[in-house]
């Protein structure tokens, strides 16, 4: 049996839906814990507004957000794949779709840079990358359509031979000029080494990353620990009104690279923009 | 919703004045929303020309929201409505405020400093609202009284619309000059210097590492 085209069509716009209406689990539980902890009365009330956005949005079938976003998917293909079809046209011709047909319709947030006309289509919209799963029967399909709010503040710069602090320090300023303006509390991703568009392919899929999961390297783990204890020791808040929570996560990745170090940063606003879904060869499809 | 909270729009000035920073307030009344760096850019060529706006902003609460609106037989409705970065709008701002003393502004993230001062000259509030706090901002539209500047885009329109309890609100920025999105970030400073020396004390900042300070 093979994977369809109709089946990719299907299951992007789907994501792209759900991605628009829920917050992954993970967060909610996350967003929980911080309100239990929180001293900040302020911040207390902003994540009370957050989980009640997160009730009423789905009890109403609403959006959280009304910036619908940069369409972009990560497709990763099982080596033992059967497809049927162009999976980039399913994608594409998945958010016209939605479009059309999405109940309540979503605004025109695709944007020529050059011109800055907005619509629903653009070159190379959605955005699609893929990478491979050795040995599986099945793709997954990532679906995480960036925001202005939080789009806007990601950066990468590209160091000589810096030491471990420098990075360190670069990041908590990455924090600080973020502020207030991104939705705190958020998710930060981070890609260090490489080259310049491997940190930042590195940086977004370490955004993608279930929260409470633990780094698999040690160095790195007590790095994001030590990184996110910083980050919330800014006190920025919850909303940026000040607060106990800034990020609830920082994830990290790394790869070798040259002498010259690339380190990308970028953030996922509270209600983290994540959906995935396992598509099988014989058609079953499990969302996770 | 607590109905002591509650504020009756347009603002008095004496009510203005009463506000402080990190007061939660509901709202009701009428409201003027936008979200298009190209509509605060056309209401500073009106005011620069001296020509009328379609909506009269005096004394008006001019949030930055996103609303989806549309035109059904000839007659406007909103579907939902939401807070977009206000420090978008910073360069336009002051003298908006100004020209037309308005009683609120609003959105996410506050405002910069000449908006500040020009909040205190002006009489008027920064009124904060949940980023994706859509769901439940929206359930406040009882009526859209009038859209215009229709040639832009739905979030881009310059429109007038009457709400009952929207909010939560909190009052960030009040009309003494105090900002409470300024208190945060020269306290996050201050704490930023501490983690950054603690890093490592032999490391201090350096030259090729960009500082920028948020807008």
């Amino acid at each position: 049996m093979s994977i369809t085209y109709d089946l990719i069509k299907s299951t992007s716009k789907e994501l792209y839906e759900r991605s628009l209406k829920s917050v992954p689990e993970d967060t909610i539980e996350a967003l929980q814990k911080s309100l239990a902890t929180e001293t900040n009365e302020i911040a207390k009330e902003n994540l009370k507004m957050m989980l009640k956005s997160v009730k009423t949005a789905e009890q109403g079938g609403c959006f959280l957000c009304a910036d619908s976003g940069i369409p972009q998917y990560l497709v990763k293909m099982g080596t033992r794949l059967s497809i049927e079809g162009d999976i980039k046209k399913a994608i594409t011709d998945g958010f016209d779709e939605l479009v059309k047909t999405i109940n309540p319709p979503i605004l025109e947030h695709v944007t020529n840079p050059l011109t800055l006309e907005r619509s629903y289509k653009g070159k190379d919209v959605p955005i699609v990358d893929f990478d491979l799963i050795y040995d599986a029967d099945y793709m997954e399909l990532i679906c995480s359509p960036k925001g202005l709010g939080s789009g806007q503040w990601a950066d990468l710069h590209i160091f000589s031979f810096p030491p471990l602090e420098t990075i360190e320090q670069y990041i908590m300023e990455c924090v600080m000029r973020a502020g207030s303006q991104h939705c705190p509390p958020v998710i930060i991703g981070i890609g260090i080494g490489g080259t310049f568009d491997y940190a930042a392919k590195m940086a977004k899929e370490a955004l993608l990353r279930p929260l409470g999961t633990q780094n698999p390297d040690p160095f790195l783990a007590q790095m994001e620990e030590r990184l996110l204890k910083n980050v919330n020791e800014t006190g920025i808040g919850a909303m940026g009104t000040g607060g106990d929570t800034t990020a609830l996560a920082v994830h990290i990745n790394y790869s070798a690279g040259h002498g010259f170090t690339p380190v990308a940063v970028c953030f996922n606003c509270w209600i983290n923009r994540r959906m995935s879904a396992k598509v099988f060869n014989d058609g079953s499809i499990e969302y996770f | 919703m607590n109905e002591q909270n509650t504020v009756k729009l347009p603002l008095t000035k004496d009510r203005v004045r009463n506000l402080k920073i990190g007061d939660i307030v509901y709202l009701d009344g009428e409201i003027v929303i936008t979200a298009g760096l190209p509509t605060f850019k056309r209401i500073a060529d009106f005011i620069k020309n001296g020509e009328q706006l379609p909506i009269d902003l005096n004394n008006a609460a001019l949030l930055h929201l996103v609303s989806y609106n549309r035109e059904i037989n000839g007659k406007f409705e909103i579907l939902y409505l939401n807070p977009t970065t206000s420090t978008r709008f910073n360069d336009y701002m002051p003298t908006i405020i100004k020209t037309f003393h308005l009683c609120a502004v609003g959105g996410k993230g506050g405002l910069g400093m000449e908006s500040v001062k020009a909040m205190r000259e002006a009489g008027c509030v920064y009124l904060s609202f949940l980023g994706a706090g859509s769901p439940f901002l929206s359930l406040s539209i009882r009526e859209v009284m009038s859209v215009s500047w229709n040639d832009l885009i739905a979030q881009y329109r310059l429109v007038k619309l009457r709400v009952e309890g929207l909010g939560p609100a909190i009052v960030s920025i009040d009309s003494h000059g105090n900002s409470l999105y300024e208190n945060v970030m020269l306290n996050a400073e201050k704490n930023f210097t501490r983690i950054i020396d603690n890093l490592n004390p032999k490391i201090r900042r350096l030259e090729d590492v960009r500082l920028r300070n948020s807008p």
